[in-house]
């Protein structure tokens, strides 16, 4: 974290509202994305975000200035993209009839940085994996968290950090092995 | 061993996350298994695939309008808290003053009386119940206590 990170912060703390300002904009794009992998629905997304950002606000009194701000806004960003997921899941219908994606038949790679056809596929398998994979394969090879971190993160063994890490990559093998054929 | 003890190691090995002595085991597993080594290089493929995908930066325009709306609802959550607390101030003020006053008129009917009464007694009970059911559920949310991580 830049020492100008700790100063926004810190200000942040004291109730300065424009600090946020350039915290919100440095992470924003992460923030969406990672949204995006875990609802598959880019609008959905920014608004998912956008909703931690304030979660992250309200209780910036609680942030240890010392650590770095984006993997305690991420854990913030988890349980929004969860409560949402799970209200997905006992709505299903209304949901639907309101527009939001089903990840499984609407994934779209809009969030991600480069494009081509192979990415698009890795995206489209990636979205249609379930919700502890995508968010394993999210924290370790978007968010480069380390098997250690993650396992802190969900509070989880190591050892299960393992073994759902592997389990991840072969369910995205075999949906990218179903979509070729 | 059978090749079933250890391709479920092969991800973190591939990570670098796995023991030394683990890793020394698989090594020389490795050495005589096409299967796994072939299995090992996949892996590999996949997760150079992944590591490759970054997600989009917005453009200036696009943080901009992102920043407004997180400043707007930040604004708007004040608004709530201040609706809401002024609405619960005056229904609570202005309920205590129609049941002093309807009390103490003796024009008005008991019926009326013991009606309205039990409407303010179901108000009551109903806020109490949200009230604590809300605070039960902040004891046993992951959410409150990943927040103070």
């Amino acid at each position: 974290m830049t020492e100008n990170e700790t100063a926004l912060l810190e200000r942040c703390q004291a109730g300065d509202r424009d600090a946020f300002g350039p915290i919100v904009k440095k992470y924003a794009g992460r923030a969406s994305g990672a949204a995006c992998l875990l609802l598959g629905c880019p609008q959905e997304a920014l608004d998912a975000s956008q909703e931690a950002f304030v979660r992250a606000w309200r209780n910036i009194g609680r942030f240890n200035s010392s650590s770095p701000f984006y993997p305690w806004y991420s854990t913030i960003l988890r349980n929004v993209c969860r409560s949402r997921l799970r209200w997905r899941s006992r709505h299903k219908t209304v949901a639907l009839a309101e527009g939001h994606a089903n990840p499984s038949t609407d994934a779209d790679p809009a969030c991600l940085a480069e494009r081509h056809e192979r990415r698009d596929r890795m995206w489209r398998a990636l979205v249609r994996l379930g919700d502890p994979f995508r968010e394993i394969i999210l924290m370790y090879h978007f968010h480069d968290m380390s098997y250690r971190e993650i396992a802190a993160a969900l509070g989880i063994p190591i050892g299960t950090v393992m073994s759902r890490l592997h389990s991840a990559r072969m369910a995205l093998r075999e949906k990218l092995a179903g979509d070729t054929s | 061993m059978s090749c079933d003890l250890f391709k479920p190691k092969l991800s973190a090995y591939l990570d670098g996350e796995l023991p030394d002595d683990e890793r020394r085991s698989l090594e020389q597993h490795l050495a005589s298994c096409p299967a796994c080594t072939r299995e090992l290089a996949e892996l590999k493929r996949l997760s150079e695939d992944l590591n490759m995908m970054r997600f989009k930066e917005p453009g200036d325009d696009e943080l901009q309008r992102y920043w407004a709306g997180v400043y707007n609802r930040m604004e708007r959550s004040i608004g709530w808290i201040l609706l809401s607390a002024g609405a619960i101030i005056t229904l609570c003020y202005g309920a205590f003053q129609l049941v002093e006053h309807l009390v103490r008129d003796p024009a008005v009917s008991v019926a009326l009386k013991i009606g309205v009464c039990a409407l303010i007694a179901g108000v009551v009970i109903l806020f109490v119940s949200l009230v604590r059911e809300r605070l039960v559920l902040r004891k046993v949310d992951r959410y409150s206590k990943e927040i103070e991580r």
